[in-house]
């Protein structure tokens, strides 16, 4: 937005100075605005990557501002207008600069397990310093509580934070409570599941591994809880269902999110099919044990970084108190009222 | 809950009788401003307790349901109007085109469910109130501007002689543009409540979801009308068709967006 005066501009008539007269112009932000108008419109009908249409009208408002701020003498004479010209054109920079350094990412991790650094998907500016193998938290546990209906209400996730020196400190996070470590913000979320752990040996000389498969988010996709994961050294996928017939969530009356009290999985493996409960065993492949060891949760979180955000806020409280500023003196020096009315 | 609707419903009488009051009088061409100020100030008072018991008995403002919404919205947009008109006596006899909006408000509002809804727990946040309050600041102003927008298209319209007692257009436009530099100040500090908001809920300041995109489209076309008087001087009548627009664009991205989103903030403000 560049001067809400009018503008008088210096007589100097150069090119170079025309040019910087005509892009600071009031008319030039005119067309400026109804660019960025016309890409927000479309902003409706576009879904992801819609981002970097912003950023042309967002230039051109740049330019506007930069070039009006260098040739009206209004800004020279009124400082609350030229640190409201100033303060927007930081906010575009900084808009700028943020889409250039951010990132926004999926996380899962199983109740218990430690963050490995690895985000299940993420868009991230080509800018952005990659530190997420320095986050280091375990999900404890959480609590997910449930008004009748089902409807989720209060998250509640106990996370413990290593530092550099090694040390540890505990910190409930939850709904609008994130996580900040490094710069990195991590969030709860409304998608959580249930985690089958299972330890895997494929050989009897080999050291048997410990993991969880996670299965897709509960209740979210109740009826699809199954998911298919490559053991190592075995050369088809084995797929695993959880069954259990207890409601989790109540209709009636306020429920907790929690493992169910008894449940099986169903295990296929080729042409086999298994039914396991915790502490069951089978034999996979030509000499490997696939034990279960029970049912865990997962968390998912969204994670997000971006410095300038603090200062984005700066930048527009200047804005607004300067624009203030300017028409609260500006209307004090002269009455709504025309001078017809004045008189009358 | 049968006295807070009981309350509710004398205070939607009084604010009806102000508007009837209001319009009668520029019909027979009388000057009841101060009975329509009266009639608003009882309006006020009981809905101001219909809306404190409500509260009460759910444990959670009134930004859940669309009852909800549409109830403090008339709350609040009643309330500027009446404390504008208070501070600027020559602007009440635009109670008349004004009240019939809030009319308009009413009705939907009968309309819709009474019930209470659950407050989700991102809402439980002070950015909540600071980003609704800044809202309804906004839309409050661009009533008063609407108000005297309508004043000018009226005459346009129907003829010099209407609304006779106001002050002539020039000094209308002026007064709807400044009630517009009021909500364009007011918007900014809104969208950016919100974007905290936003950011401790679901990790983000902006993401482009249909009510983000519909808010930032008001603030430019907001930022465009003002622009557009100040360089183009376009007449009166343009002038005022360009508040009506901004309001029209307020009034769907607050009220209309909600039907259409299935975004987490749906706009219940």
């Amino acid at each position: 937005m560049a001067t809400i005066e009018q503008q008088r501009v210096g007589s100097n008539g150069a090119p170079v100075w025309q040019l910087l007269v005509w892009l600071g112009s009031l008319k030039f932000t005119l067309v400026a605005l109804l660019l960025l108008l016309a890409v927000v419109v479309r902003a409706l009908t576009l879904a992801d990557g819609f981002t970097w249409w912003v950023a042309p009208p967002l230039g051109v408002l740049a330019l506007n501002l930069l070039a009006a701020i260098l040739v009206n003498p209004l800004f020279r004479r009124q400082l609350p207008l030229l640190l409201f010209h100033l303060s927007l054109l930081a906010l575009i920079v900084l808009v700028g600069v943020g889409r250039m350094i951010y990132l926004k990412g999926w996380a899962e991790v199983s109740e218990g397990a430690a963050f490995d650094g690895q985000l299940v998907k993420y868009e991230a500016g080509p800018w952005h310093s990659w530190a997420l193998d320095r986050v280091r938290f375990v999900n404890e546990r959480f609590t997910i509580n449930y008004a009748p209906g089902p409807r989720r209400t209060t998250t509640l996730n106990r996370v413990r934070l290593f530092d550099e020196a090694g040390g540890s400190r505990v910190q409930v996070i939850g709904d609008d409570r994130p996580l900040i470590m490094r710069g990195y913000r991590f969030y709860t979320t409304f998608n959580k599941g249930y985690a089958p752990v299972f330890q895997w040996r494929p050989d009897a000389a080999s050291s048997p591994v410990t993991g969880d498969v996670r299965l897709p988010p509960f209740p979210g996709e109740a009826l699809r809880q199954h998911t298919s994961w490559n053991l190592p050294g075995l050369a088809e996928p084995v797929w695993v269902q959880l069954e259990f017939d207890e409601a989790i969530l109540a209709e009636e009356r306020a429920s907790v999110f929690r493992p169910p009290a008894r449940h099986h999985l169903i295990l296929r493996s080729g042409e086999r099919r298994f039914e396991m409960k915790p502490g069951d065993q089978v034999r996979l492949g030509e000499a490997g044990l696939l034990s279960y060891q029970g049912l865990r949760t997962w968390m998912g979180y969204n994670v997000a970084y971006d410095w300038t955000q603090p200062w984005l806020v700066a930048a527009v409280l200047l804005a607004v108190c300067s624009l203030a500023w300017h028409m609260w003196r500006k209307y004090r020096q002269r009455s709504w009222l025309s001078s017809a009315d004045n008189r009358g | 809950m049968e006295q807070e609707q009981l309350i509710l419903w004398i205070a939607l009488v009084a604010y009806v009788g102000a508007g009837c009051v209001a319009i009668f009088a520029q019909v027979m061409k009388r000057r009841p401003e101060r009975s329509v100020l009266a009639l608003l100030i009882l309006g006020l008072l009981l809905h101001t307790l219909a809306l404190a018991l409500r509260w009460e008995r759910l444990g959670h403002g009134p930004f859940v349901t669309m009852y909800e919404i549409l109830s403090s919205n008339i709350w609040s947009l009643a309330l500027i109007y009446t404390l504008a008109s208070l501070w600027i006596r020559q602007i009440r006899p635009a109670a008349a085109l004004v009240m019939p909006v809030l009319f308009l408000m009413m009705g939907w509002m009968m309309m819709t469910n009474p019930g209470g809804g659950l407050l989700p727990s991102t809402y439980n946040t002070v950015w909540l109130y600071i980003h609704i309050g800044f809202g309804k600041i906004f839309f409050g102003s661009v009533l008063v501007a609407l108000g005297l927008a309508g004043v000018i298209l009226s005459r346009a319209l129907a003829g010099s002689t209407r609304f006779a007692r106001m002050p002539d257009n020039v000094s209308l436009e002026e007064l709807a543009y400044r009630f517009l530099m009021l909500g364009l100040i007011f918007d900014t500090l809104m969208l950016m409540a919100g974007a905290i908001w936003a950011r401790d809920a679901w990790g983000r300041y902006w993401s482009w979801a249909p009510l983000e995109s519909w808010s930032l489209m008001t603030w430019i076309f907001l930022a465009l009308a003002i622009h557009l008087r100040l360089t183009l001087k376009p007449r009166h009548t343009v002038s005022a068709l360009l508040v009506v627009g901004v309001f029209a664009l307020g009034f769907l991205t607050f009220f209309g967006i909600p039907f259409i989103t299935q975004a987490p903030h749906k706009g219940m403000v």
